[in-house]
């Protein structure tokens, strides 16, 4: 190992306060004591606060006054504040490499009580540090070139949102959605609260904006397959699933669907939640954007036996739209950044056998019933059972799927408020007394309070108590009804309350295809399956891998308000990135040093595919542009001869020993 | 669903006064008030204070004056109100039987038949007072041979609990009988404790008689002691119960399995020799030590399927809402305290629901059950068009000859 020049070498230490932060745990100033006596220490001092402006200028000043060529900074994660650093020691002329950052606040301070032996952990990363800058060389941040297409994946209200802000600024979208049509689940919904417009009116004509937008192109019906590359240089591969009907020929007009061999509709109805029926040709639903009829392989009898009469193929006629050869494709995109915006999932309330659902006919969940109120759905907005009856009363269980360590803990924090309306607009249709059993009316956000007091004026009934037990009236005239019950807490009094109909309001959950996704793209989940956000409060829709942004559930429940401006600040966050034209790298990149021998054993192992060959030398080199400084490569490489910048061997054994030396 | 436990549940010595400095504690401090407890809990309409309230005035610090009500002498220990707490509180394990406890010490007087059971329970290991030297003369009538351990002196696979109505009365041995020649027509190496064998003591623990369990408890690590078996297989749910949950609190190890349990991992084998079609539709009620506390709803529901002509189906509360028979938690001795205060009982809450299913046999795992239920189908005038039947029994009956 080469010994450290540590002649010239001339160190500032800093330790951060953060308040009472470290303070309050580790020994601050001893800290600062013990980092001046090492070796190559030219200073040493502690501070209240390192990232306030003041602190910057502490080491400006020094590095001007003291001749600093290095800086130790001990405070909280290089997350958060390396970036800062980097930039003042900067500004004073040194090179921002020439810096490391030591975590003992989240890695110390925060995790640990005896303020002893957490001023001698501190004591010994600072230690690790200081021995490990000294071997620190200048280096330049690479700039590597970005696209401006970007690809929004998922076709709701905030893939919607999120494309038409970023095509009306003059990007080029790629939207990819699984479904046939685009609207996810807003376009389920009757109507919205609390304002209770109706959601089709509000929706779609966003959703013919995008069908529209010159810049926008839609890939319905597709799922993203793979995805390469890195930030300002994604690769991903579409696959477009085959709908039998070519969309460009498709003018939506239906006619083959009246022709189908099917002369009822005899099918379950996605759309519809199996509540309506349809036939093996259909469109999802009379807005459906692109409006363009799809063939289910599933049901149609000349896709499954090729022996049918055609009569679709028949009723199309000049168009020639129909193609019983269509078959799946892949399409590659590339793009410079990438919008997640894949929604989330109705909890299943089969999981809480007690409530009856899919047991007794009359209990639905609340999405189910968006659809009955619906005027385009399947009973054309009359409220009527699975068993033909017409509530009476109606009994609206909140907090199903919510709040519950046996399925999932979190508040979902739309089924208050959407509870709220399915009551108001029952109560408004029907005149059926409507029970609300809830835990909490919970009603944050613009007009809520306000809304929540108007569906209470009307006369809806709330019985504050989570519901026990749904089961049929045993008496028996009773017909198919319901006995709900519940404790009425504000009375103390157990309720059996018969009802017509149940309506669970179900909680929000992960997409099934999260952990899929999450894979696909590289991304973090929260323990719930949520995916995480960079940071809670200041990057809600960055993620850890940059270039990648979310909008709307697929990041967490929220309302269609929250998930539009989600959506837009992602739209944002993608314009910024493209918009710049270039993204800038850490140089923590790989490079091949002469020795190496062309064994190739690392050329399989890089991701990024940044590793080639060069039969000529018989030796492998490393595209910068592509490499992401993962490190694979070095830690495989037989001879040592592949070494990664920033992470030298003489620099991570110096960090080594000076962690492990007795304090 | 179930609520598991973990170790800070089973500490043997948690105490009302410092209940909310362990983790469940926390737990109780994360109590929403939701009333799900009171909701669902089959005699909640009836309490003065419901498991809820019983948090709410435990964390005010004003928990005596829960001690002054009989509430908690409703409580039958079905866990309905532990497996559906939104907030995952282990009512039933921890909170109810210290609160429960503390009611009965407090008491100048507690209700005749309830006291003279756990009298006989401590005098004669069993709580109807029968003599402990007859535990076993049930044997010779199994047609069948019993070993019994004390006798047999060598190693088992299986330890069989027959457990005390099991031992003692006659619809109770029925059962035995029944489990006896299924053994053998399986070939399983058991044996039998005999007049050794005494109560588990599991409605000690859950009629909050701490004491008298830790008596039965010692009493019986001591005999399992002197005998080597690979296992222990009762018919009794709430031996079972006793035994996976309370016994490992004292150093107790061996695996457990209900009957029903160990018959179902065996069906392969049992399957081909039940030939005998019986040709009845059939209920199972799901008892709670088994059912809601232990997690096995399939195993007694596939074995009743698997006899021939028998059609299983289900009344409207099964499986994790099953309703309770009210024998539990010292209920199989309150039925008289209950008429007096002019309370429903449970079993014939019950036997309604079996009776509306039109079903001919009510299935059973508990033999708690098997008086109950034949009780109240006898007091409602059912008794002619239900039976009541333990699943074992059931299957004995499907064995060919």
């Amino acid at each position: 190992m080469k010994p450290a020049p540590q002649d010239h070498v001339r160190i500032g230490f800093y330790v951060c306060h953060c308040g009472t932060n470290i303070a309050g745990v580790v020994d601050i100033e001893a800290v600062a004591r013990y980092a001046a006596t090492l070796p190559g220490v030219a200073l040493a001092r502690h501070y209240k606060y390192m990232c306030s402006d003041p602190g910057q200028e502490l080491i400006i000043h020094d590095i001007l006054e003291h001749k600093l060529n290095r800086v130790v900074v001990a405070a909280c994660s290089p997350a958060l504040h390396e970036p800062t650093f980097r930039q003042a020691i900067a500004r004073a002329g040194l090179n921002p490499f020439l810096f490391q950052m030591v975590n003992i606040r989240e890695h110390n301070a925060w995790v640990h009580e005896d303020r002893a032996a957490a001023t001698r952990k501190a004591r010994a990363l600072a230690r690790a540090a200081i021995q490990r800058v000294v071997h620190h060389r200048p280096l330049v941040i690479r700039q590597v070139p970005v696209l401006r297409d970007v690809l929004v994946v998922g076709g709701g209200i905030a893939g919607i949102h999120a494309a038409l802000t970023l095509a009306s600024g003059g990007v080029k979208v790629h939207l990819v959605e699984k479904e046939p049509t685009l609207g996810g689940h807003m376009a389920k919904f009757d109507k919205t609260f609390p304002t209770l417009d109706c959601a089709a009116c509000v929706l779609t004509p966003k959703m013919a904006a995008v069908a529209a937008h010159p810049n926008i192109t839609l890939w319905t019906w597709s799922e993203v397959a793979k995805v390469e590359g890195a930030v300002g240089n994604y690769r991903v591969t579409v696959r477009r699933k085959p709908r039998y009907v070519i969309v460009d020929l498709c003018t939506g007009c239906q006619e083959c669907v009246d022709a189908c061999v099917y002369r009822e509709p005899k099918f379950s109805d996605a759309f519809n939640l199996g509540l309506g029926k349809r036939k093996p040709i259909y469109l999802p639903f009379p807005q459906a954007v692109p409006p363009v009829v799809i063939i289910d392989a599933e049901t149609c009898i000349e896709l499954k036996t090729g022996r049918c009469k055609k009569t679709c193929v028949e009723a199309c006629g000049d168009r020639q739209a129909i193609d019983f050869h269509m078959k799946e494709e892949q399409i590659e995109i590339n793009v410079g950044a990438i919008i997640i915006a894949t929604g989330f999932r109705v909890f299943n309330p089969r999981r809480i056998p007690y409530y009856g659902y899919g047991h007794y006919p009359n209990v639905y969940h609340a999405l189910e019933i968006e659809r009955l109120l619906n005027a385009a759905g399947p009973t054309g907005g009359e409220l009527v059972g699975r068993d033909g009856c017409r509530p009476q009363a109606v009994a609206i269980i909140h907090c199903v799927g919510s709040r519950d360590e046996y399925t999932h803990p979190w508040c979902s924090r739309v089924c208050c408020l959407y509870s709220l309306k399915l009551a108001l607009l029952i109560r408004e249709r029907t005149h059926a007394e409507v029970y609300n059993f809830y835990l909490d009316i919970r009603t944050p956000g613009k007009g809520m309070e306000e809304f929540f007091k108007t569906v209470q004026a009307e006369g809806v009934h709330f019985i504050r108590g989570k519901v026990a037990d749904v089961y049929p009236d045993p008496s028996p005239e009773a017909r198919g009804r319901l006995i709900v019950q519940a404790e009425d807490t504000l009375l103390g009094e157990v309720l059996k309350v018969p009802v017509d109909m149940v309506i669970l309001s179900v909680g929000l959950e992960p997409h099934p295809d999260a952990e899929n996704l999450r894979r696909l793209f590289n991304l973090s989940c929260s323990a719930e399956g949520w995916f995480l956000e960079r940071h809670p409060k200041l990057a809600p829709v960055n993620t850890f891998t940059d270039g990648i942004f979310v909008a709307g559930c697929c990041q967490g429940p929220k309302d269609i308000p929250d998930t539009v401006a989600q959506a837009g600040a992602a739209a944002a966050e993608a314009y910024a990135l493209i918009n710049k034209g270039h993204v800038e790298l850490e140089p923590n990149t790989a490079h091949v040093l002469d020795d190496c021998s062309g064994c190739k054993s690392c050329l399989p192992l890089c991701p990024y595919a940044a590793i080639t060959y060069d039969e000529a030398r018989g030796k492998v080199s490393i595209l910068e542009t592509l490499c992401k400084g993962c490190g694979t490569c070095v830690a495989a490489c037989p001879s040592g001869s592949i070494v990664q910048h920033q992470f030298e061997d003489d620099a991570i054994f110096s960090e080594l020993e000076g962690l492990l030396a007795d304090a | 669903m179930i609520a598991t436990f973990e170790t800070d549940v089973r500490a043997p010595n948690i105490a009302l006064d410092t209940i909310l400095t362990i983790p469940e504690g926390k737990r109780l401090r994360t109590c929403i008030q939701c009333g799900t407890c009171a909701a669902t809990c089959p005699y909640g309409e009836h309490m003065e204070y419901t498991p809820h309230r019983i948090i709410s005035l435990l964390r005010r610090g004003r928990l005596e004056e829960v001690f002054r009500s009989d509430s908690l002498l409703h409580c039958v220990a079905c866990y309905a109100c532990m497996v559906k707490c939104p907030r995952g509180i282990r009512l039933s394990d921890v909170l109810l039987p210290l609160v429960k406890e503390q009611t009965l010490a407090r008491r100048a007087e507690l209700p005749m038949e309830f006291l003279r059971a756990l009298q006989n329970t401590l005098r004669y290991g069993n709580p109807m007072g029968e003599s402990s030297r007859k535990r076993a003369h049930w044997v010779p009538s199994a047609g069948v041979p019993v070993p019994i351990l004390a006798q047999c002196q060598r190693a088992v696979d299986v330890l069989w609990f027959v457990e005390c109505y099991t031992s003692y009365y006659p619809r109770g041995i029925d059962g035995s009988r029944a489990t006896a020649r299924l053994f053998h027509a399986l070939g399983v190496d058991f044996a039998i404790l005999g007049n050794e064998e005494k109560c588990a003591g599991d409605c000690g623990v859950v009629t909050w008689e701490s004491g008298l369990f830790e008596t039965l408890t010692d009493y019986h690590l001591e005999i399992f002691r002197r005998y080597q078996f690979r296992r222990i297989v009762t018919g009794d749910p709430h031996a079972y119960n006793a035994f996976c949950v309370r016994y490992p609190l004292y150093g107790f190890h061996y695996p457990v399995q209900h009957t029903h349990q160990f018959l179902a991992a065996r069906i392969d084998a049992l399957k081909p020799k039940l030939t005998r079609p019986l040709h009845l539709r059939v209920t199972y009620h799901d008892s709670c030590c088994l059912g809601r506390r232990g997690g096995s709803f399939d195993d007694p529901r596939r074995l009743l399927q698997a006899i021939p002509g028998v059609k299983l189906v289900e009344m409207a509360h099964h499986r994790e809402n099953s309703l309770c028979c009210g024998g539990g938690g010292g209920g199989m001795w309150l039925d008289s305290w209950f008429k007096a205060r002019g309370l429903e009982r449970l079993s014939e809450r019950r036997v309604r629901e079996a009776v509306a299913t039109g079903a001919d046999v009510l299935a059973v795992s508990c033999p708690y059950e098997i008086f109950r239920f034949e009780d109240a189908l006898k007091t409602l005038g059912y008794d002619r068009r239900m039976v009541v039947r333990d699943v074992a029994e059931l299957l004995a009956e499907a064995l060919g000859d």
